[in-house]
């Protein structure tokens, strides 16, 4: 491929599947065949679903995905399953406490993923704002949680997101 | 870090029916579903099987031998684990990122137990949460603040404050004498209102004596307070000096392999902020603590015992106030947290542009420049001026609210002089009681946050104290003159247990040769190093000096009598001689002149005007790189080492500066045993043999010319570089 080139997958010639070990691969017409690919967002902030970088196991590029929209049902929640894997956000519904102890933000919530229990650092960039309701937290451990409208949290806790913003 | 987790009742029995007698050997969380949520799922290993059991229903049995390449993949927010069983990859189990390190573990123990292994896989690493109440240590300790409590702060504290005890306990005393003393000026002035100021009485020397003794106990707290503070001060700096000491000394004593994971800020904070904390916290925080207790007690007891009713009428407000302004605290914290983002977003706003302007002027985005900062700026005076309003709101607010029991106080007790059950000195000492409560009412609200502060940095400093230095010299340690015979035999060592870096390597260097080390990065060159000087222990295998095995030698006798000339020349503040000397301080005028020739750098140090005494360094001149390596030649020569290692000594120079630095690298070889490793191939010509290190192991070794012939890795690794010289 020519250096600058950019080749798009086409949703007509790729067919996306899953191995027995629970991996994505890939066959695009006629004859290539991965038996394993990763994606990786290009702009996981400011394309949303679009523009994925679809990658052999070496991680070398194969192609671009422009828009999932394209792609048949069955391809489109294969693919969004294994974005999903990849970039494991689960987003919370509701808060249900902030309590401060020792330097420490111990957040209790319930989220799409189930409820869950996590911890900030107090003097840290632990929470990126990525509009203006939408942010993402990021805890000690490096877990990841969305918030996709601040604004619908009780506001006692939006005042403790506005302090840890 | 626990790779053994106990488990549920439930999931024990439907373990114990699966695998029945095969003890566990690692067991750990998998709390993720392959679907992408949190489950309680655990991943249960034995030396044959591992076992993946969710909400106490078996999932799969997966028998450890049919697969191999396990691995632990960390992804975004979540990680897996995976392996090829059977000849084809699978997704084992996937696992939040609490447990990500945890399973870089089991992949290893994996990976061996596959080969039929018994798994050596230790986590070094520690949890960063407290097992019993999963809250998390704070950083850079082991202990729980909640866990360990109070006490156990103060039990550690006792500990350095013992030596200093009698001059905390004075100043304690001195404390309650000044408190004593001010309990006592209300009463005198009591006395003073119902005795003199009688209409119709003039007592001149009743008035002297009260204002005279009003005027002496002032005086009295003025003399007694300044001996107290400085017993204080005292007793508060000794006790930071012996801690600085202690932690300085630690760290000097401890090994390289602790050092390594800890970054220089994070030590230097120990050394300095964090005994300094501890010294803050004993020498006023806590006394002012133990005396503001005492006062408010005493005051408390003053003042039931003299009119309980209006006692009560001054206590009432208290709880109320100390709600509020502890509330208010909080308060303020976060609009102050709101501006310092605020001005923090503006200032590096504007230290970008500017640092950048050449590039916002070529693309010609000025304007838009301005409007950035101009709306950060807005931002920052809307949150400024909203914040002092509120301050100078809330501050005589709270002051107000503060007095309302004085009103009170004020209103009841001036009835009770009119119906003549009072006289009016009780009601002003009264009112000057009344004034004293909140002092420490409001000093208690402080006391949480310090306790807190003061618990971590005791355990910070304490962790280094207490930490057990790996690398010891023993008993008999064996003091003699090195000739420089070293021999690995079989020696295996990984810094990390089950990831070996050097495996089974066997060499021999005789007295006075000089061996070149060869190899990619990462191959394992300067770990052999890092053994020769002991910096690390090994694993497995001997490493003798002399026939002597190295653990058995004294490591001051060792050090001395081996040279070092790092790739990264590392020069003290001080002058050029104090860092030529560095390495033997009694070295003469002469001895340096001497040692500088012979390294090249005599003729461009006398180029700066201060010659020798030029100072180098963080506050003095930079030398070039070439000038640095040479001064460190000098350093080693005048050290006159048995063993000389040079890492990387000629990388990244010109032509004639790396001429010098190898005819003064050539002098100081001469007739030392010497261990050079460098990149640039040609600059070992002169090595006697060289070694090719690859992944751990000896790869090859012989001279340079019997490496180009054997055409092997050495050959490679010289054409290849040829061939990047002529690109170039």
């Amino acid at each position: 491929m020519e250096e600058g080139s950019i080749r798009f997958i086409d949703p007509k010639t790729a067919i996306f599947g899953r191995t027995e070990g629970g991996f994505l691969k890939l066959h695009i017409e006629p004859d290539e065949d991965y038996s394993r690919v990763s994606l990786h967002y290009i702009f996981p902030f400011t394309a949303g679903n679009g523009y994925v970088s679809v990658r052999n196991y070496d991680s070398k590029e194969i192609g671009i995905i422009r828009s999932m929209d394209c792609f048949s049902e069955t391809a489109k929640e294969l693919l969004r399953e294994e974005l999903q894997r990849r970039y494991f956000t689960p987003v919370i519904q509701r808060i249900v406490s902030i309590k401060e102890e020792f330097g420490y933000f111990y957040w209790e919530v319930i989220t799409d993923a189930g409820s869950k229990k996590f911890t900030l650092r107090r003097e840290h960039h632990s929470i990126i704002s990525i509009t203006e309701k939408r942010i993402l937290i990021i805890d000690v451990d490096g877990n990841r949680f969305e918030i996709s409208d601040c604004s619908k949290m009780e506001p006692k806790f939006v005042k403790v997101l506005e302090m840890l913003l | 870090m626990k790779l053994l987790y106990e488990l549920p009742d439930e999931v024990d029995c439907l373990i114990k029916q699966i695998i029945k007698t095969r003890p566990v050997l690692y067991c750990v969380p998998a709390d993720l579903d392959y679907s992408g949520t949190y489950i309680d799922g655990w991943l249960v290993i034995t030396s044959f099987h591992m076992v993946y059991v969710v909400n106490g229903r078996l999932i799969e049995q997966i028998s450890i031998s049919e697969g191999k390449d396990y691995k632990s993949s960390v992804m975004v927010g979540n990680g897996m684990l995976e392996g090829t069983i059977n000849g084809s990859a699978k997704l084992i189990v996937r696992y939040t990122m609490e447990h990500a390190e945890r399973y870089t573990h089991i992949a290893a123990a994996l990976n061996q137990l596959s080969v039929a292994k018994e798994p050596a896989v230790k986590s070094l690493e520690y949890d960063n949460r407290c097992p019993e109440c999963n809250r998390m240590y704070p950083a850079g300790t082991r202990a729980c603040p909640a866990c360990s409590g109070t006490l156990f702060v103060f039990k550690r504290l006792f500990s350095i404050v013992k030596p200093h005890g009698i001059l905390l306990i004075a100043a304690i005393i001195l404390f309650w004498a000044v408190t004593g003393i001010q309990l006592f000026i209300p009463y005198l002035y009591r006395r003073f209102i119902d005795d003199c100021l009688i209409p119709g009485r003039t007592d001149v020397l009743l008035i002297v004596v009260y204002v005279g003794g009003i005027a002496a106990c002032n005086l009295l707290i003025m003399f007694i307070s300044i001996i107290r503070d400085r017993f204080m001060i005292k007793a508060g700096n000794r006790i930071s000096r012996d801690l600085r000491h202690m932690v300085y000394e630690k760290i000097q004593m401890l090994s390289l392999s602790y050092l390594d994971n800890k970054k220089t800020g994070e030590l230097m904070n120990r050394v300095t902020g964090d005994t300094e904390r501890i010294r803050n916290f004993i020498q006023t925080q806590s006394v002012m603590t133990i005396n503001q207790v005492f006062s408010l007690i005493g005051i408390s007891i003053v003042l039931f015992l003299s009119n309980w009713r209006l006692a009560i009428l001054i206590l009432i407000p208290a709880p109320f106030v100390l709600f509020l302004s502890t509330s208010l605290r909080h308060r303020i914290r976060r609009m102050y947290h709101q501006q310092w983002r605020s001005m923090d977003k503006t200032n590096s706003l504007l230290r970008d542009i500017l640092s950048g302007i050449r590039v916002v002027k070529a693309f010609g985005q000025e304007q838009k420049e301005v409007n950035r900062f101009k709306t950060a700026s807005r931002e920052l005076t809307d949150i400024t001026i909203r914040n002092e309003k509120a301050w100078n709101t809330i501050f005589p607010s709270l002051g107000f609210i503060m007095g309302l029991g004085n009103f009170l106080l004020l209103y009841f007790g001036s009835n009770m002089v009119l119906d003549q059950q009072m006289k009016v000195g009780e009601l002003i000492q009264f009112t000057q009681y009344a004034g004293m409560v909140y002092g420490p009412l409001n000093w208690m609200g402080f006391i949480p946050r310090w306790l807190a502060e003061a618990f971590t940095s005791t355990e910070r400093v304490f962790q280094i104290i207490q930490e057990k230095i790996d690398i010891k010299d023993k008993n008999d340690a064996v003091i003699s003159k090195i000739n420089g015979r070293i021999s690995f035999k079989n020696v295996t060592f990984g810094y990390r247990n089950y990831e070996p870096v050097l495996k089974d390597i066997t060499i021999d260097i005789n007295p006075g040769e000089m061996i070149g080390l060869v190899g990619r990065s990462g191959a394992g060159k300067s770990t052999l190093i890092n053994l020769i000087m002991r910096l690390y222990d090994v694993d497995d295998g001997n490493l003798t000096i002399d026939g002597v095995d190295i653990k058995d030698m004294s490591q001051d006798d060792l050090r001395t009598q081996i040279g070092v000339v790092l790739q990264e020349t590392f020069l003290f503040s001080g002058t050029i001689l104090e860092n030529i000397k560095y390495s033997k301080p009694a070295a003469t005028f002469d001895d340096v002149i001497r040692a500088a020739k012979i390294a090249n750098a005599h003729n461009f140090i006398l180029n700066f005007p201060y010659g020798y005494d030029t100072k180098v360094g963080e506050k003095g001149l930079t030398l070039s790189g070439g000038e640095r390596q040479r001064i460190a030649i000098a350093r080693a020569i005048l050290h006159d080492p048995r063993i000389l290692i040079l890492d990387e000594a000629t990388a990244s120079l010109d032509t004639e500066t790396e001429q010098q630095i190898q005819e003064a690298l050539g002098r100081l070889i001469e007739g030392r045993t010497t261990i050079a490793i460098a990149h640039r191939l040609s600059t070992l010509k002169n090595a006697g043999r060289l070694f090719v290190i690859e992944q751990g192991g000896l790869a090859e070794s012989g001279t340079h010319e019997e490496l180009l012939k054997k055409k092997g890795i050495y050959y490679d690794l010289i054409m290849a570089q040829r061939q990047m010289a002529r690109l170039r």
